[in-house]
């Protein structure tokens, strides 16, 4: 089987491509998708491949396009709802809230809401305090979505894939600072199966636990730990809700410590969640308490020093795992 | 501030004739079972046998009933928590609407929605966050254009105290932009719960100036009217289908409940609500049929009775069904 690299931005698009090849009631629309190529590259060329029936410029208005296709999905198309930044899917919250992720259960079954709400989550680089929010844990707290969080390239198009075909509503979080992060992925077609974390790298002392753009951080202290002989075992979530518990509570119970790892707030966020079903589950395994390392609780400054320092970085994550080594 | 607008041309005797006798009794029919199932839900719900929250559409029976026998079913229905005449109106039974009101298994929606979250084939709901349901109808319109569908379109009900909403004014941009074939009936019962509607809305006429303001045609229409609705529908289905292009309908009506059963309206008058009711959609219905000779005493009172009759087994009906059994309880949150 052969191989090719390809960065997240075109591993994004051949999935979003060869969904719309295989299906024709799948679309994309957002702000700036067809004209202007998107407004991170994502759906580039896109508008000249398929037209404007399925390529849709939208106006600056997601409580209306959000909702609308969350209609378009109710009757029978698979709409992809790009979000220029996650934040901006707050205008469009009660659409998400109310009506997306309810309608199935609500309905008595009767009606699905097949459709993906991707874009960019997070931090970027500096855009300060309204650009900047992790939306996961919001919506991880509303039963009927799923959410999913790639950290590379073959994730990204396997995931997205597996997000375009399934019935629900599927909230796929991508960083706008790793659209051009590449790796090799395999030419041929694949499809992943949501719900599966994966064991990046096996360790014997901690397991560290994250997803999405923070996977770097982590990677980053893998390697300084197991220079000071300390063997981290490292798991990337890929999906977020449903949680692959499973496999953290297999890797917990061998290394019997654990931190988690989440680019959003500290309250109420994923890696509370993780950290206490570790600790319904795992409890006697544990030598040590889970510790979170999550963005501090401040709305995200500006100023690229205090950016850095409220987001977690490897040296709070360092710190953390030496508090309980 | 308010500016007089006619309602549109509509002759109640051609009309009649040209609909006749059958057609006309079973829109009368239907409209006595709205009243007469709503009637007996509102006693059910003082007896302790439904709870939530429970918006009645007793005075504004003639709309949707006029709308689903002009436009036909075969249509994308959307409509707000008001939901049951529209969910009656569009196949479901008096039994599962019952059943669901009473939050029983054989409920409408498995007793998971209750009286606002109602559905059909046809029907996307029962919405309940105010002028949400806009942008989920728009998109049902957009399917029928996407799919090349051009023999059915999306209506979409919300009432007046909807349109202050952001969702609404989204919506119809959207549709009038990329020429959507929805029409968006705004249902001007006068009153946002108890705020009246020129407390709450800028601009009057609401469906003209809207109109207006997104490039989208208009009618107004008399709510209490069967014969005025249904020749205001049947002209805008024809318009919508021709053109794929949206269009506005307000239509002026008043509920004679309050906004919700718990509502005892203390900010309308006796005498005001007294008046309104002189224009009860039903009698209305009754006296023009009566013009027509088309109906009497007698069999006035007989539909009433069966419509009484089958409001009651359906109370019967949901009262002997069993509750929803609770291994159920975590089914269909996803698909």
């Amino acid at each position: 089987m052969g191989k090719k690299t390809i960065d997240i931005r075109n591993a994004l698009r051949e999935a979003i491509d060869e969904e719309m090849t295989r299906d024709d009631t799948v679309f994309i629309l957002g702000e700036e998708v067809a004209e202007y190529n998107g407004a991170y590259k994502v759906t580039k060329g896109m508008l000249d491949k398929w037209g404007d029936k399925r390529v849709i410029d939208t106006p600056i208005s997601e409580n209306g396009f959000a909702g609308l296709a969350i209609g378009a999905a109710m009757t029978g198309l698979r709409p992809i709802v790009e979000f220029m930044s996650f934040n901006f899917s707050f205008v469009a919250f009660d659409q998400l809230v109310s009506n997306a992720c309810k309608t199935h259960y609500m309905s008595g079954g009767r009606f699905k809401v097949p459709i993906v709400f991707r874009g960019p989550n997070g931090a970027a680089a500096q855009v300060s305090c309204q650009h900047s929010h992790c939306v996961e844990a919001l919506y991880g707290n509303l039963p009927g979505f799923i959410i999913i969080a790639p950290s590379n390239a073959y994730d990204a198009k396997g995931l997205l894939k597996a997000a375009i075909r399934n019935d629900n509503p599927v909230i796929f979080l991508e960083n706008e600072l790793d659209y051009g992060k590449s790796m090799e992925i395999p030419d041929s077609e694949y499809v992943l199966e949501i719900g599966q974390g994966r064991v990046v790298k096996e360790g014997t002392d901690l397991t560290l636990i994250s997803y999405s753009r923070m996977m770097q951080h982590c990677e980053e202290v893998v390697k300084h730990m197991a220079s000071k002989g300390v063997s981290v075992e490292l798991i990337d979530l890929r999906t977020v809700k449903p949680l692959d518990i499973p496999l953290i509570l297999h890797s917990v119970k061998k290394t019997g410590r654990a931190v988690v790892v989440e680019e959003g707030h500290l309250f109420a966020g994923v890696a509370s969640e993780v950290g206490f079903q570790i600790a319904e589950h795992a409890f006697d395994y544990l030598d040590a308490p889970v510790k979170r390392v999550c963005q501090m609780e401040t709305p995200l400054p500006y100023s690229s020093v205090l950016e850095a320092e409220t987001i977690p970085n490897p040296k709070r994550i360092i710190r953390a795992i030496e508090e309980i080594i | 501030m308010t500016k007089k607008q006619e309602f549109i041309h509509s002759d109640t005797a051609k009309l009649r004739d040209s609909l006749g006798k059958e057609k006309l009794f079973d829109a009368l029919r239907r409209m006595l079972l709205i009243r007469n199932f709503e009637v007996r839900a509102e006693s059910a719900y003082q007896q302790g046998k439904i709870g939530g929250f429970f918006h009645a559409y007793i005075g504004q029976e003639a709309i949707q009933t006029a709308a689903v026998d002009a436009i036909g079913q075969d249509n994308w229905f959307i409509t707000t928590y008001r939901c049951h005449a529209l969910a009656l109106l569009t196949g479901a039974t008096p039994k599962e609407i019952m059943a669901e009101l009473y939050g029983k298994a054989a409920g409408n929606a498995k007793g998971r929605g209750g009286s606002m979250h109602l559905y059909t084939d046809r029907l996307l709901g029962g919405f309940g966050i105010v002028g949400g349901h806009l942008p989920v109808a728009t998109g049902a319109a957009f399917s029928l254009k996407y799919q090349g569908n051009k023999d059915s379109i999306a209506i979409c009900f919300l009432g007046d105290g909807a349109v202050p909403q952001g969702a609404v004014h989204e919506s119809l941009n959207l549709a009038s932009l990329w020429d959507l074939p929805c029409i968006y009936v705004i249902e001007n019962n006068q009153w946002g719960m108890g705020t009246a509607s020129t407390r709450a809305v800028a601009a009057h006429p609401i469906g003209e100036s809207l109109s207006k303001a997104y490039g989208i045609d208009n009618m107004l229409l008399d709510g209490m009217d069967y014969f005025n609705c249904y020749a205001g529908f049947l002209a805008a289905f024809k318009q919508v289908k021709e053109t794929s292009r949206p269009m506005i309908i307000e239509a002026v009506t008043e509920r004679f409940r309050g906004h919700s059963i718990s509502d005892p309206g203390l900010y309308r008058t006796k005498e005001a609500l007294q008046a309104a009711m002189t224009r009860d959609p039903i009698k209305h219905l009754v006296s023009d049929l009566e013009a027509g000779k088309m109906i009497d005493d007698s069999e006035y009172e007989a539909l009433n009775k069966a419509q009484q009759d089958i409001a009651k087994a359906s109370m019967k009906y949901a009262d002997e069904s069993p509750y929803p059994d609770l291994t159920v309880l975590e089914e269909d949150v996803m698909a």
